[in-house]
């Protein structure tokens, strides 16, 4: 009966600012990116609509090249039409976005801002619950039930977390009822809001965001390519990739290592994959110098392999042991200097700053005296 | 290493020449040759051969090449512990370097091999430990003056104790330890200043969080005011779409409408309540008239009753006054009799107190004038008595003063006659029978000398005559006498007197009348001050006084002013009681007049009111004629009140009707006003939202908050960099300090058999940074290095170098000890301390001594070595 690609959560002209220039350059761009590639799987899948599930755009009052861009692209892909509704982020009362949009849109752009049934085709009623604020506080979908739509098979359109589910990005943006698609009669709801893809049940699925833009979620980006046969049929939903910058945060725990470089390396994604990673570690765990010292060498080593990298290792508890500290000197000032620190690194009746910052002290006390 | 033998190719004055040292000893070798043998030229080549590439052509190098030119060449044979050697360099020109075994002959190494050979040789890089045992000429300091050498020595130092005590090298980091604290200064020296404040990245990083801050406050203000202007404009809009629903307009004209017509609707009602409260009105004034009439008539019977009541009540009045007039006028003169009899009686009392005055003044001026008259008649007596003297004194003229003078001329006849006397011839009688001799006829005196000059006859009864012939006085005491004489006499011929005697009679005389006159003029004065004429006039004025007294019995007059006050106080009761009878008849006769003039007055209205009640009899008819008027004219007036009542209730309220009407006037032009205010207001807000909107600025927002986020972690992380650093460079200069302590031991160790050939009980103290003395401790002093004297600074510098070369020996790696005419402001007895100290170190030590001082180091001993120059 119709054949669509469900996607949410585009978040175009998102800043990402807490990275360097040129990675935020490269995440805007793969972001861009996201709409000629649902536009050729839709060509590819033969699907007549892509159905953005709100939050297209990241502010309410997106720069005019980020709307133009968006409205471009899809333009550009002429073959399909693309249903956009507002979001929590890009809510219908961001009046200057829709009226920019509803300006500029082409006519394969069918803007929904009203809970109003909107007609895909002869066959398929789309019904749209556009959040009017970010926080809606209510159940948008409500009016669905009663919606009069004929024969014609019914699609529902939201954005928000569902009642059973506390899985809002952003401190929930309106409350759906999990059976919404049973009680109203729906053969498929589409639902945005929640940037990991999800199934809610049969006929509900959150489609997840098509470029990863957070550690949190660890599956691949994806859109849904949604068949319906009908209006009672079981959807037949199809994951399609679409994510290309990988977002990898990683946990190493040094307990019980030996190694502490190969331990280092396993949480590593492969080579070929890292320039298109942004990669956190976070160690935890305790560690002697020498040790750290490798981990330093070895982090330091490795990081220039990603797209962008952190490692977070303030869970690192310093400890050390003779050995340790023979390394950098048998005795001597410089070995009764590194014992000092080595001390009060360890001593639990200091302050953790204090501790901390000797900690660090002894890191680059080993990373001077072994450089050698 | 020991240096055997040293050759010098083409070196300085040695141009186109070969100089060779040979036979150099292990111990203390002496070339003590004059001046400009060359032995700051062996010690520059030596020095060179070690310490200098062969490649290079350093001032050093260059300062060996002699003024032809030409390649240089400089060999030494030396021994090591691997066998003999020569190492040989040649620069400038066909530059090498070269270690041949001297054993068999053979090269080991060359160019730079050789040099890496020779450095090994020396124990490190740089100048090494043998560059510290380097003594040039007049070297009184420790340090070389260039910076580059101080870190050459420095590291030499380092090196030497590095290599002689592993120990003190473990202890105190040695050369590791300084790359790690430089390493770590450097690296908290890019970080921030000695002081703490930021620097390089980390004041960066802290100014990129402060300009992101400042921005995001800048973007996130414009943000609030996109997002103001938002709701703003919504509202706005919302307000339009409510102005222009048709709903509203219909809502507004409809009551514009209804409006009018309620307001014309109040108008007519109005109206007719207007003419019933007219109608109202009208009946209300004629029962009022009504009403006045009727009440006009019974007020005026009532006056007229009233009227005659007060006549009655005047009249009453009127007879009662005229009583009480009567009455009071008996009371008035009976008051007034009371009154004449008081004074009567006070008139009486005051004349018996006046009699009384009287009679005590004129009886006492009858005792005055007794008084008066005893007095009159003494001092007429003393008066007589007082003029009886005074006679006697003004008739005399012997004053005490005549008399003085009287004396005093007798007393100077006296003298004379005396004078006289005493020269003449005396003669004395006496008398035994009553024949007396006589002189001239009388008788000469008896028994009283009797002065005879010049002849003098005697006739001596019965005997007969005797002339006696005496001698005489000189005629000028005579005169002198005779002068005398004639004062006296006239002196006494002023009073009469006859002689000296009488005179002071006569003065006696006077002088007693003198004093009865003045003992009457004092009694006189104390009787009659103002004279006896003034006695008589006060005696006749009292006579006069006098005369009015009697001598009847006179009251006290105490009584008699006692009954004067009694009377007059019934006097004033009298008329106090007169003057109060007076009032009461005035009042009463007042009260008379007024009771008589309101009856007057009640006859007067009596009259007024009965004109006003008209007639008597038709009193009656008057009054039911008028309250049957006035029942008719209440009747009407009841209802039209009625009737206005009811049209006001059922009047609608006008100014409610007009207010309504000016709401729904108001109403529709507000609702034009605001459109045209809200629309301009809209058309600004979605300028401001498009410039606002079209700058991305909530992107921008956005993006800065990330970025602050990050560049506070930045700054956090380098915050923390340096903490630790600084941590660490506290901890490494703590035990570094810790360290050195221990180092200086060896030092002192090595030093003090030396130092005390020199000075007994003496210590060096060491500088921490320089690792070198600066100061010497002698007894209870404490001086710094630079404050001792050229030769003693000399020697300690030796001494210290001689103490490192020790330590050096002691770990098996002989470094020679190289002195170029050192020593040179040492005395004769410390320069023999010093060889003292050489020879002692020499055990065990190799000790080059270049000097010109041939007989100074004379004493010193040692090897003499050969030293030839043959041309090449």
């Amino acid at each position: 009966m119709i054949t669509f690609i469900h996607s949410s959560d585009l978040h175009l002209g998102k800043p990402f600012g807490r990275f360097p220039e040129d990675v935020r350059a490269r995440l805007r761009q793969a972001r861009a990116d996201v709409l000629p590639r649902l536009a050729t799987l839709a060509r590819t899948h033969n699907a007549s609509h892509i159905l953005l599930a709100g939050d297209t755009f990241d502010q309410t009052t997106p720069s005019p090249q980020v709307i133009r861009q968006a409205l471009n692209m899809m333009r550009a892909a002429e073959h399909v039409t693309w249903v956009v509704m507002p979001g929590n982020h890009d809510h219908a009362n961001a009046t200057e976005l829709w009226r920019q949009i509803a300006q500029d849109a082409p006519p394969n752009v069918a803007v929904q801002l009203a809970p109003t049934p909107f007609a895909l085709t002869p066959h398929a009623t789309l019904l749209p619950a556009p959040p009017a604020e970010r926080h809606p506080g209510r159940d948008l979908t409500d009016w669905f039930d009663d919606a009069a739509t004929g024969d014609a098979l019914r699609v529902g359109l939201a954005h928000g977390s569902v009642t059973d589910f506390d899985s809002s990005e952003e401190g929930g943006s309106s409350v759906i009822a999990p059976d919404r698609a049973r009680r109203a009669g729906l053969a498929y709801l589409a639902l945005g809001d929640w940037h990991g893809q999800l199934q809610i049940g049969p006929q509900t699925w959150y489609s997840g965001a098509p470029e990863a833009d957070g550690f949190k979620h660890d599956k691949t980006p994806a859109a849904l390519l949604v068949h319906l046969q009908g209006p009672t049929a079981p959807p037949h939903i199809t994951p399609l990739p679409t994510g290309t910058i990988h977002w990898q945060r990683s946990r190493l725990d040094l307990t019980g290592m030996t190694d502490i470089t190969v331990a280092h390396r396993t949480t590593l994604p492969p080579l070929p994959a890292r320039a298109l990673t942004l990669f956190d570690l976070n160690v935890a765990g305790y560690i002697g110098p020498l040790d750290r010292f490798a981990l330093d060498a070895s982090i330091t080593k490795t990081a220039a392999d990603f797209l962008w990298h952190r490692a977070d290792l303030s869970g690192c508890r310093m400890t050390h042991d003779t050995s340790d500290l023979d390394a950098l000197d048998s005795q001597g000032a410089l070995r009764a200097a590194a014992t000092a620190l080595a001390v009060e690194a360890a001593d639990p009746n200091l302050s953790t700053e204090t501790r901390a910052t000797a900690q660090d002290a002894l890191s680059h006390l080993f990373a001077v005296a072994l450089e050698e | 290493m020991k240096i055997l033998a040293l050759h010098l190719s083409n070196v300085r004055k040695f141009t186109g020449q070969r100089a060779s040292i040979t036979g150099i000893g292990t111990g203390i070798t002496v070339l003590s040759e004059a001046n400009e043998f060359g032995k700051s030229t062996f010690f520059d080549a030596i020095h060179a051969l070690f310490f200098e590439k062969y490649s290079t052509a350093s001032k050093p190098v260059k300062s060996l090449q002699p003024y032809a030119g030409g390649g240089v060449e400089i060999s030494a044979d030396i021994a090591t512990d691997q066998g003999e050697f020569r190492v040989e360099k040649r620069f400038l020109a066909r530059k090498s370097a070269k270690v041949t075994r001297l054993s068999d002959n053979t090269t080991i190494a060359q160019d730079d091999e050789a040099e890496r050979w020779i450095a090994a040789l020396l124990g490190s890089a740089s100048d090494g430990p043998a560059g510290l045992l380097w003594v040039r000429q007049g070297l009184v300091g420790l340090e070389p003056d260039t910076a580059r050498e101080k870190t050459q020595a420095m590291d030499a130092r380092r090196d030497l104790l590095s290599s002689v005590a592993g120990e003190i090298d473990a202890m105190t980091g040695g050369r590791r330890m300084d790359r790690v604290m430089r390493a770590v200064a450097d690296a908290l020296g890019d970080l921030a200043t000695q002081r703490g404040t930021k620097r390089g990245v980390w004041k960066q990083a802290a100014d990129d969080v402060a300009a992101l801050e400042a921005e995001f406050a800048t973007v996130n203000a414009q943000v609030t005011a996109l997002n103001a202007a938002l709701v703003a404009r919504k509202q706005a809009e919302s307000t339009l779409n409510r102005l222009d629903s048709p709903e509203g307009k219909t809502r507004r004209d409809t009551a514009l409408a209804l409006a009018k017509t309620a307001l014309d609707a109040a108008r007519a009602h109005a109206g007719l309540v207007t003419v019933a409260r007219q109608d109202h009105d009208l009946a209300a004034l004629h029962t009022k008239a009504t009403r006045n009439d009727l009440d006009s008539f019974l007020a005026a019977l009532d006056g007229l009753q009233t009227a005659q009541t007060f006549v009655n009540k005047t009249k009453t009045a009127s007879d009662q006054a005229k009583i009480d007039t009567a009455t009071r006028k008996l009371s008035l003169d009976h008051a007034a009799a009371q009154h004449q009899t008081a004074l009567t009686a006070v008139a009486i009392a005051r004349a018996a107190l006046e009699d009384t005055r009287v009679q005590i003044t004129a009886r006492k001026a009858r005792n005055d004038a007794a008084l008066l008259t005893t007095q009159i008649t003494k001092a007429q007596s003393i008066s007589t008595e007082r003029d009886t003297a005074n006679a006697v004194v003004k008739a005399s003229g012997a004053t005490p003063a005549w008399l003085q003078k009287v004396e005093t001329a007798a007393a100077d006849v006296a003298l004379h006659t005396n004078a006289i006397s005493a020269t003449a011839t005396t003669l004395r009688v006496t008398y035994d029978a009553a024949a007396r001799i006589t002189q001239n006829g009388a008788d000469l005196p008896a028994n009283q000398p009797i002065v005879l000059e010049g002849e003098t006859v005697l006739r001596l009864p019965g005997i007969g005559q005797v002339s006696i012939f005496a001698q005489s006085a000189g005629p000028q005491v005579k005169a002198t006498l005779a002068a005398a004489q004639v004062k006296l006499d006239g002196l006494l011929a002023q009073t009469g007197a006859t002689d000296v005697p009488d005179a002071r009679r006569i003065a006696a005389i006077r002088a007693q009348a003198q004093i009865q006159f003045d003992r009457a003029q004092g009694i006189l004065d104390a009787l009659a001050p103002a004279g006896i004429a003034a006695l008589h006039s006060a005696k006749a004025e009292a006579d006069l006084t006098a005369s009015a007294a009697h001598d009847a019995p006179l009251p006290a007059i105490a009584d008699v002013d006692a009954a004067v006050s009694q009377a007059e106080t019934v006097a004033t009761a009298a008329q106090i009681l007169w003057a109060q009878a007076d009032c009461d008849h005035t009042a009463a006769r007042e009260n008379a007049i007024k009771a008589e003039a309101a009856a007057d007055t009640a006859h007067a209205r009596l009259d007024h009111a009965s004109t006003n009640a008209g007639p008597a009899e038709s009193h009656d008819s008057q009054r039911a004629d008028l309250l049957r008027r006035h029942a008719q004219t209440d009747a009407a007036l009841i209802d039209t009140h009625t009737k206005l009542q009811s049209l006001i209730a059922a009047a609608p309220d006008i100014d409610t009707a007009q207010a309504e009407l000016d709401r729904a006037e108001a109403a529709i032009k507000a609702a034009q006003t605001e459109r045209a205010q809200v629309s301009e207001r809209r058309a600004a807000l979605s300028s401001q939202i498009q410039t606002l909107a079209g700058n991305g600025i909530e992107e921008r927002r956005d993006d800065l908050a990330g970025q602050l986020d990050t560049a506070r972690l930045a700054e956090a992380r380098l915050a923390q960099k340096a903490a630790a650093l600084t941590r660490l460079q506290s901890a490494l200069e703590a035990e570094r300090v810790a360290a050195r302590d221990l180092y200086f031991g060896p030092i002192q160790e090595a030093l003090k058999p030396l130092l005390s050939i020199l000075h007994s009980d003496a210590a060096l103290r060491f500088d921490n940074d320089s690792l070198l003395p600066n100061g010497l401790s002698r007894a209870d002093t404490d001086e710094p290095l630079e404050d001792l004297s050229g030769g003693t600074r000399e020697q300690i510098a030796i001494l210290t170098r001689l103490a490192f070369a020790r330590l050096y020996a002691h770990q098996g790696r002989h470094m020679p000890i190289i002195l170029d005419d050192a020593l040179v402001y040492s005395d004769d007895d410390r320069i023999i301390k010093m060889f003292t100290a050489l020879t002692r170190v020499a055990k065990d030590q190799q000790i080059i001594v270049f000097s010109c001082r041939q007989l100074a180091f004379q004493d010193l001993g040692g090897t003499r070595p050969k030293f030839e120059v043959t041309p090449l």
